[in-house]
């Protein structure tokens, strides 16, 4: 079914569930649920006996605290102070976020010494500034209570604390005799591979075996064969005006994201509404990914298809004859076309497949050559060595293990027990290893299944460097001394080796005297990273073509399963990440936990029915091979039918009291063909529904703005409070402009002009509809932001991928807490920054559009007037204020905004008061998660942390805008626009958001807002919004579709 | 042409008009009071009775005989001290050396003024007790002047409810006569425990009570006037005022900081390395720093490696003896000296160690004195780089402190009011350009100065987010 018009959250909306639109209407969802918690009250419902023992405690209280003295609090100052440091303002660092091949050049927020945030490094030319989620959430890793905190030894029945010189002593006499085999992801350290290969040096029977959570294994093996090298090619998806992928989440997951997403974005941002130069972006696949959402076009293929799909398009640019029986009509016709205009264009593509099978990466390497993108679009002069590992190497090692070749692992950080894709038969293996030796700094299944554990430290405790891209060094320093009595992974090698250099900071004095950056080391160790790899898409060796067999073969089975990267906790290696947990996946927008995602089928008359009749949150029967396994059910739109898909890093045993037991292990689900693991399987099947989700806890449906209901008379869809205002007063048809909200805007590239004449044309009646008020504009609205800061914000939706960078930099600059997921069930989730993701157009294969929804600072805001203690009120810089301690919570304020973007503290979850009956165990913990000491350090000291029973939302960063204007005063110089950027600014990596001075004229800001394409959600309300959106505009090629 | 003519002469008429306008300004009291409040009132008590941190105005054209001397000491007091003037140099001395700020940009008006206000307020004939009279500012100290007409008012009032309740009495007896019945008039008792008394005095103890509690629980956490004793008896009496070190020497985060900042142990060295004579407070409290440290300051270098606490008293008794024997020019150690070295060497391990910290090396943990709740941002660089607010504004005069004490209330009244009051720097500082309409408004004469609070000094979230 088409429908170009149409704009919806998901099938609840579209199908107008009467529950949804119910509490859509509502702010908070019933409130009887909400106080009958177990935790706080046994017993709800008072009467006037407790009033009056209430206020008698009360009283009583007061009395005592007036009669305790006030407490004696202690200055304790330094004894030698650091120069760098000023007590009260931030130091920051240069360092790189490195964690496999995930890598980020980040700047460290340091508190008196204490890492509380990550910033982009926009001195880097990879990333520009920009994060991921991951690297912003590292930091919460670094103050994880679950961290090893001394070396620990196992006799085979219970680990003990060991010293240092034990271990060194045990794993040295170990090291003797026998092979080693170290077990390591992608290393990027040129420093650590030197460490290494000193360590082989003394024990020659050493090898190292490198592999990735989610492997690109084929790939590099195709590049071996086709360039003579093992590496994945520079990719410029700036220069590239049509993207083919296949599968490969290169925006979320694949190799670079945070890099892709910054050149991609360069190229989907209109700069000229006359001539959009927009690249066209296709993507071949059967889930939803979030690149695919972003895409133009999608063209469905099941994913045992994806090989003949391939084959398809390599038969048609390559003039081969592979095989491509199978292939569904509908991709081909597609296929057909596309073929055409990338041969038409060539030099101007990008052609990329996530596929790990051999054939498949080989046919990719030839269309590429053959439509001439090497030296264009992509090259090797600075390829990316972001992923280096094969999982064909693990597949020998189990088999060296079994037969009993091999006496001493020392697993580096990896957890092949968990995300390698046999990990069963890896585990029973490496059981029969005489010394597994773990270098690790928080529990996972392969340390429990090892018997010497030397911690590490965490990244931001450590020295290193770092070569993401062929002559791009970035290097790593510490911004804290170790935390516990852990030591660097590469020292503990070296010490093994004997060959660690002596003094204070052994493995820094190997790092310096290795460095070989094109700048001196102390340069890049200010900035972060080595300048001098300049842009270089040489190809090196030119294409040498390699035998292709045949793609993998596709199944005829009626249902199969796709497994992806979650774009928050990868593989389960942030498993452990509450912050990332919480994070909500892009487009199923679930949190804790996996969900299946099922296709929506059209039941042809005004229902969308999911797979099997399943609803969102019904619990379901999966089982794929021989595993049965109950997991929940999203209903995705854009899934295609007869697939299913799961997402990875789920169901850790040994992840921390938050990531264990979250969600279903589906590693051992893969396919394994030739040694290589692949993403999907034939052999599968679903259930019908078996029962319902406990804790259902997608948040697409909570916050809902902008919705629609039926007029009760006409059977048309109207506005939900038109209804509402119908049933009370049986008007209808009421005020004109509220019927259609203006929440998203959406046009194609090709119909802009008329597209933007409509948007022009609503905004005209929006704002005259506005202008017709009974308050008459008097002086002080005419002038009170004529002067001083009126500040403001601008989002790109165009350049916005939905990676969520942002969420969790506000969540980490704000100490916005984690709730857990029962909490966020309850639609309780605390962020204030959310990224809502609306379908349009096609029903069947819609597009996607994100939009960051944070407080609009509305200068005419509806919370500030019903607010009965002026709790939140607006500052003459156009700030809506939120003042904790005068809130009573009333919660009014929520009721009455129309964004829907205030969130209430309905528990205590950073321990800010005194009850402890207040305080929640998100995870059955002893101490509630926000009261441990150490979890606190990584709280930002410049924000309140808010108790119970206050109302909380986004202040646009009104610590950083202090500290900016401070910065201007002190040297006495106007603003500008690098004074103050807020931290969902400076985390995105498109940087689609803007914030600034609207009354800065030259600044960014006002620039941006000059833009045709803007418009402001909700405008016809006149609550005068301070943020202002782009309309999305799409590169959609209809003739795909046909 | 014409147009730049044209405006070239509404330039001047506007020049002359604004020359004449200034020049027209004249001595009176109401300028004074502004130019006290922003010039003076830091140092000198408004009630001009009581010293502050400079010495009472009250009567202070007697007190120099030469006027123009006086006008000179106020303009610059160091100059003045400088010609070797008498007076001023006796003033100097009498104050411990406190030097005044000068104030240069001062006309002899704008000091006439001051004088005038200060004379007027001192004698109580400002502000004029001229009933009605709309003196600007005068609402500001009503409350004390206009006493008297509230004792009036209580005083018409009683006697009007003693005229009613005659004439109530009366009439009742009236009525009691009317209807023949023996009129028997309430004694006092039955009058103070009749209905209407007792019920007005319940309400009258629920106001008060109620009044009282509110009261103090905004009182609730305020520590105003506290100074607890601190583990080294550092007077800032001595450092501040007799010795003139900078208040952000030492405080150095005052200027670029949220902090002030305590200073490390290793700041005091600066001086300390070198000052350290006497066996009382040369011995007793800076042998405390050197504990801190690691420093020997018989060997007069740091202490290397890691040392028993026995062998740092061994250190320290050595060092605390040798400064009593050089003191006393003897050469054994009398009864008296080995009591100083026990009870200093006693004090100085139970200042510097508590539960927490076993060894005397390491952080002295001070008392907090000045104590924000969590839920206040307060930046000292605003303040005192930004604003040119001097330490002494809030914090009093603590160069004249033997014991640090806590002045002012530090609650929220207090710092509102200040936010009211003081203007921010308006003219010199570049930052404050984009507020075009208060340049205009201050060009144009509409407004004379811009305060904290016109500028959003008030706003909620300036202090609490």
């Amino acid at each position: 079914m088409k429908n170009q018009s149409n704009i919806w959250v998901g099938e609840k909306d579209l199908s107008k569930d009467p529950q949804f639109m119910k509490e859509a209407q509502q702010e908070f969802i019933s409130l009887e649920e909400h106080i009958a918690d177990e935790q706080v009250m046994e017993n709800v419902g008072s009467n006037r006996r407790d009033f009056l023992k209430l206020m008698g405690f009360g009283l009583g209280a007061a009395t005592v605290a007036a009669g305790c003295d006030i407490p004696v609090r202690r200055a304790i100052p330094y004894v030698v102070k650091p120069d760098e440091i000023v007590p009260g303002v931030a130091t920051y660092y240069a360092s790189s976020y490195v964690k496999g091949g995930d890598f980020c050049s980040i700047l460290v927020k340091t508190r008196e010494g204490r890492p509380i945030k990550i910033e982009g490094n926009d001195m880097c030319d990879m990333t520009g500034g920009g994060t991921s989620a991951r690297a912003q959430a590292s930091v919460l890793e670094l103050y994880d209570t679950n961290r090893f905190k001394a070396p620990k030894i196992t006799d085979g029945e219970s680990w003990g604390e060991a010293s240092w010189a034990n271990v060194d002593q045990k794993v040295k006499a170990a090291l003797k005799s026998g092979a080693t085999r170290i077990v390591t992801n992608t290393i990027l350290s040129p420093t650590s591979k030197k460490a290494i290969a000193d360590f082989k040096a003394v024990y020659p029977n050493t090898k190292v075996v490198t592999y990735d959570p989610v492997s690109s294994g084929a790939m590099l093996e195709a590049n071996q064969k086709n360039f003579g090298q093992k590496s994945i090619p520079d990719y410029r998806f700036d220069k590239a005006d049509t993207i083919v992928s296949f599968n490969a989440d290169f925006l979320g997951t694949w190799i670079s994201p945070t890099e892709y997403a910054r050149q991609y974005a360069n190229r989907r941002r209109i700069k000229d509404v006359k001539n959009p130069n927009m690249s066209r972006h296709i993507q071949v696949e059967s889930h939803m990914s979030m690149t695919g959402s972003n895409a133009d076009n999608r063209i469905l293929v099941k994913p045992s298809e994806q090989g003949v799909a391939i084959a398809y398009l390599y038969n048609k640019i390559v003039g081969a004859g592979a095989s491509t029986s199978g292939l569904n009509e509908r991709a081909k016709k597609a296929l057909d076309k596309l073929a055409k205009s990338l041969y038409g264009a060539p030099g101007t593509s990008i052609v990329i497949s996530s596929s790990n099978n051999l054939n498949e990466q080989l046919m990719v390497n030839a269309i590429n050559n053959a439509l001439g993108n090497y030296g264009k679009t992509m090259g090797f002069g600075q390829a990316s060595m972001q992923r280096q590992g094969d999982d064909k190497e693990v597949a020998a090692l189990v088999n060296e293990m079994n037969s009993g070749s091999v006496s001493n692992v020392i697993v580096m950080g990896s957890n092949p027990c968990y995300d390698y894709a046999d990990a069963g038969k890896f585990v029973s293996a490496f059981a029969k290893v005489k010394n597994r030796i773990a270098l690790s700094y928080a529990p996972n299944e392969t340390v429990a299944a090892c018997n010497i554990l030397a911690p590490v430290h965490h990244t931001l405790e450590s020295w290193g460097d770092a070569e993401p891209k062929k002559g791009h060094i970035s290097l790593v320093q510490p911004t804290i001394a170790p935390l516990f009595d852990t030591r660097q992974g590469e020292l503990s090698l070296l010490i093994w080796a004997g060959a660690a250099p002596s003094g204070d900071q052994p493995y820094y004095s190997y790092l310096k005297s290795n460095w070989s950056g094109t700048s001196s080391f102390d340069n890049a160790l200010r900035d972060g990273i080595a300048h001098g790899a300049s842009d270089n898409l040489a190809v090196g060796s030119s294409f040498t073509s390699a035998s292709i067999g045949a793609p993998s073969k596709v199944a005829s089975s009626e249902l199969e399963i796709s497994f992806y990267e979650p774009v928050s906790i990868g593989n389960g290696e942030h498993s452990g990440n509450p912050w990332l947990q919480e994070m909500p996946d892009p487009v199923t927008r679930t949190s804790w936990g996996s969900y299946l995602a099922v296709p929506v089928n059209f039941d042809g008359v005004k229902r969308f029915k999911g797979f099997n009749g399943l609803n969102d949150g019904d619990l379901v029967e999966l089982t794929i091979g021989n595993k049965v396994m109950n997991v929940p059910v999203i209903q995705q739109f854009g899934q295609m039918p007869g697939t299913v898909a799961l997402s990875l890093g789920h169901g850790r045993t040994e992840a921390g009291k938050c990531g264990t037991g979250v969600g279903v292990n589906v590693n051992d689900c893969l396919t394994i063909i030739d040694g290589r693991a692949q993403y999907y399987n034939t052999n599968v099947s679903v259930s019908n529904k078996k029962g319902t989700e406990d804790h259902y806890s997608a948040v697409q449906y909570h916050h809902t703005y902008g919705v629609k209901g039926t007029d009760s008379a006409t059977g048309e869809t109207i506005n939900a409070d038109e209804e509402t205002l119908g049933m009370a007063y049986g008007l209808s048809g009421y005020q004109g402009a509220l019927t259609d909200r203006s929440v998203i805007y959406t046009a194609n590239a090709k119909n802009l002009k008329e597209e933007l004449e409509t948007l022009h044309e609503k905004r005209h009646e929006a704002q005259h509809l506005n202008d017709q008020t009974l308050y008459p504009a008097d002086e002080y609205e005419r002038t009170r932001y004529t002067q001083g800061h009126h500040w403001g914000m601008h989002v790109d939706l165009n350049a916005c991928t939905g990676c969520g960078a942002c969420t969790v930099a506000c969540m980490a600059e704000n100490n916005v807490p984690v709730v857990g997921k029962k909490e966020v069930s309850r639609h309780h989730e605390m962020t204030w920054l959310r990224i809502d993701r609306y379908y349009y157009g096609d029903h069947e294969n819609p597009n996607v559009v994100y939009q960051p929804m944070m407080c609009q600072h509305c200068d005419n805001a509806p919370c500030e007037n019903v607010c009965p203690v002026n709790a939140t009120n607006h500052s003459a810089e156009g700030l809506n204020q939120m003042t904790y301690n005068r809130c009573v919570g009333t919660r009014y304020c929520a009721n009455n905004c129309p964004y829907k973007v205030r969130r209430f503290n309905w528990l205590d979850y950073t321990t800010a008061d005194i009850f402890p009956a207040n305080q929640p165990r998100a995870f059955g913990e002893d101490i509630p998660y926000g009261a441990d000491n150490l979890t606190r350090m990584v709280l930002n000291p410049d924000v309140t942390v808010r108790s119970r029973g206050v109302i909380e939302k986004c202040s646009f960063c009104v610590q950083r805008i202090q500290e900016g204007k401070l910065t201007a005063k002190t040297e006495k110089r106007s603003l500008v626009d690098k004074d103050v950027k807020t931290a969902c600014q400076t985390s995105c990596p498109t940087g689609a958001i803007t914030f600034g001075d609207q009354n800065d004229k030259k600044g960014e800001l006002s620039k941006k807002l000059r833009s045709p394409l803007n418009y402001i959600a909700l405008e016809e309300i006149n609550v005068r919004s301070s943020v202002t959106y782009t309309m999305k505009v799409n590169n959609r090629d209809e003739a795909l579709e046909a | 042409m014409i147009y730049n003519h044209l405006n070239r002469k509404a330039l001047l008429i506007f020049l002359t008009a604004l020359l004449s306008f200034s020049l027209s300004a004249e001595v009176s009291p109401d300028a004074g009071k502004k130019l006290f409040k922003n010039n003076c009132a830091r140092c000198h008590a408004k009630n001009m009775k009581s010293d502050a941190t400079g010495p009472a105005l009250g009567g202070v054209q007697e007190r120099w005989d030469n006027e123009a001397d006086l006008y000179a000491w106020i303009r610059n007091s160091q100059g003045l001290i400088a010609t070797g003037n008498a007076r001023a140099n006796a003033l100097f001395k009498e104050w411990n050396g406190s030097v005044m700020n000068s104030f240069e940009a001062l006309s002899d008006d704008d000091i006439g003024s001051i004088l005038s206000y200060v004379q007027g307020t001192y004698l109580g004939t400002y502000p004029a007790p001229v009933a009605g009279a709309p003196l600007p500012g005068a609402s500001d100290v009503a409350e004390t002047s206009n006493a008297w007409m509230y004792w009036l008012l209580l005083g018409l009032l009683g006697i009007i409810a003693f005229v009613l309740f005659r004439i109530t009495g009366g009439m009742g007896q009236i009525a009691a006569e009317k209807t023949g019945e023996a009129y028997v008039p309430k004694t006092l008792l039955e009058t103070l425990t009749s209905k209407g008394v007792v019920s007005l005095l319940l309400f009258a103890l629920i106001v008060f009570a109620g009044y009282t509690t509110v009261n103090n629980a905004v009182g609730l956490g305020r520590q105003q006037g506290y100074a607890p004793d601190q583990p080294i008896k550092f007077s800032h009496a001595t450092h501040a005022g007799i010795n003139k070190i900078d208040c952000k020497y030492c405080h150095d985060g005052a200027r670029r900081s949220k902090h002030a900042v305590i200073p490390a142990a290793n700041t005091c060295m600066n001086c300390h390395a070198a000052i350290n004579y006497g066996s009382e407070y040369g011995t007793g409290e800076i042998t405390k720093i050197y504990a801190s440290v690691g420093y020997d300051p018989s060997e007069k270098k740091y202490i290397d490696g890691d040392k028993s606490e026995e062998e740092l008293e061994a250190i320290y008794t050595k060092w605390i003896e040798s400064e009593y024997l050089r003191e006393k020019g003897i050469e054994e150690l009398d009864k008296e000296g080995k009591d100083l070295v026990s009870t200093q060497w006693e004090e100085i391990v139970s200042s510097l160690t508590n539960e927490q910290k076993k060894t005397v090396q390491g952080p002295i943990e001070w008392t907090r004195i000045h104590n924000l709740p969590d839920h206040v941002y307060f930046n000292h660089a605003q303040h005192v780089t930004v604003g040119q607010i001097q330490c002494q504004d809030c914090h009093g005069a603590v160069e004249e402190m033997e014991v640090a004490q806590q002045m002012s209330p530090l609650s929220m009244g207090w710092c509102i009011n200040c936010h009211r009051e003081t203007e921010v720097q308006f003219s010199t500082n570049e930052y404050y350009k984009s507020y075009v309409k208060y340049h205009d408004d201050i060009a144009s004469g509409k407004k004379d100065k811009v305060t904290v609070s016109d500028i959003g000094g008030l706003e909620c979230q300036k202090c609490h987010y």
